[in-house]
């Protein structure tokens, strides 16, 4: 076997893991943490012949982080990184990057990441799409019960149409969202879109304090919505969306 | 097996669908593509990610989307008025967020800070992003 170290995230030196606490791999490998000074990393041996990116190892990864992150703040890493030695996390990771990772982690201190997921109703998206665009109404009526070969540049001239609509109903209620949750949370970055026809993909960095009165403005916002999408939040977990490279690593 | 894990001040009973935990779409978008990258790490072969990266990816208009739209406006016109199609996985994904809130709930403290790190800290420096 040659074998590996996979690293989930970064945390402070104070934190611990049950022996029970297990990863990705199959079977699931210990968590183990290796300490550097105030920082340390959260990792596990792996055995490199075997490919990771199972469904089960990308779980892992993600659940492994943001059950820390009810305790204690963490940097998450991106899925994926391995070093060669149990000295390399110390020497090549945590050594170089302590002053940076040990201030992120000052930081990140008693906040946590949620994000916000919203999804037009199909049927109402269409028909408020219609009703304020009477030439994309009109081509409707041009297709309807006709063969779907016979009126394909319509339909291409259609769908065309309720594209840009869409897109711009989403660039407003993802406005509307970011606008509401401002006031409540650290900082907001937004997602890129993984629908066709999604209302809103926003992540939201807020304190604990704070999570009550955030969740009370989206749910605010989801009833104010309601029929006319799907409104999903999802956290606590990592501040994935809030981690970034400041600039090159000095070496 | 009991939760440790509230759903805030908000309601249960709202619009909003709330859930402790992403689906698989949701994870590879947030573990692939956020978080730090260490500058010198060996990339182990990963099964399967390119694949399902793609499919969460293709989002950008073509004629396969302008051709869907078209038809789910033709699907409109047939349909009885009022009744609206939902969307089954997306739904799926909302409603497995009570179920695992409990599998949290168990997993909660399996990690745990053994005392507070820092009490007061200085707030500045590191840029946030805030989208405009």
């Amino acid at each position: 076997m040659s074998g590996g170290w996979y690293v989930y995230g970064i945390v402070g030196r104070d934190v611990e893991v049950l022996p029970e606490t297990r990863g990705i791999g199959e079977p699931p490998a210990k968590v183990e943490v290796i300490p550097c000074g105030d920082v340390a990393a959260l990792v596990s041996e792996i055995d490199l012949d075997q490919p990771i990116g199972r469904t089960a190892d990308l779980m892992a990864h993600k659940q492994l982080l943001d059950i820390t992150v009810l305790d204690a703040p963490v940097v998450p890493v991106r899925f994926g990184a391995v070093l060669d030695s149990r000295d390399a996390v110390t020497k090549e990771l945590l050594e170089p990057h302590h002053d940076e990772f040990s201030a992120a982690l000052r930081e990140l201190e008693d906040e946590r990441q949620y994000v916000l997921h919203a999804r037009y109703v199909e049927e109402p998206l269409m028909r408020e799409v219609l009703a304020a665009d009477p030439a994309a109404a009109e081509l409707a009526g041009r297709i309807r019960s006709r063969p779907e070969d016979s009126t394909r540049d319509i339909r291409l001239q259609l769908g065309e149409a309720v594209n840009a609509a869409v897109e711009q109903r989403r660039r407003a209620d993802t406005e509307a969202v970011v606008a509401a949750v401002t006031p409540v949370t650290i900082a907001t970055a937004v997602r890129e879109p993984t629908n066709e026809i999604d209302a809103a993909h926003v992540a939201m960095l807020v304190t604990t304090e704070r999570e009550s009165e955030l969740e009370r403005v989206l749910s605010g916002l989801a009833d104010q919505w309601d029929g006319r999408m799907i409104v999903r939040l999802t956290g606590p977990m990592a501040p994935y969306d809030f981690v970034v490279r400041t600039g090159p690593t000095s070496s | 097996m009991t939760t440790a894990v509230q759903s805030g001040g908000a309601g249960g009973d709202g619009a909003l669908n709330r859930s402790s935990s992403s689906g698989l779409a949701e994870v590879v978008d947030t573990i692939l593509d956020k978080g730090l990258v260490i500058d010198a790490y060996v990339r182990v072969s990963l099964v399967g990610i390119e694949l399902l990266t793609i499919d969460a990816r293709i989002v950008v208009a073509s004629v396969d989307t302008y051709l869907r739209f078209a038809e789910a406006v033709n699907r409109l016109d047939l349909t009885e008025s009022g009744h609206s199609k939902g969307l089954p996985e997306f739904l799926e994904g909302a409603q497995e967020g009570g179920a695992e809130k409990k599998v949290k709930g168990a997993a909660k403290g399996a990690i745990k800070a053994a005392g507070d790190t820092v009490g007061d800290l200085v707030n500045g420096g590191r840029e946030r992003r805030r989208a405009d």
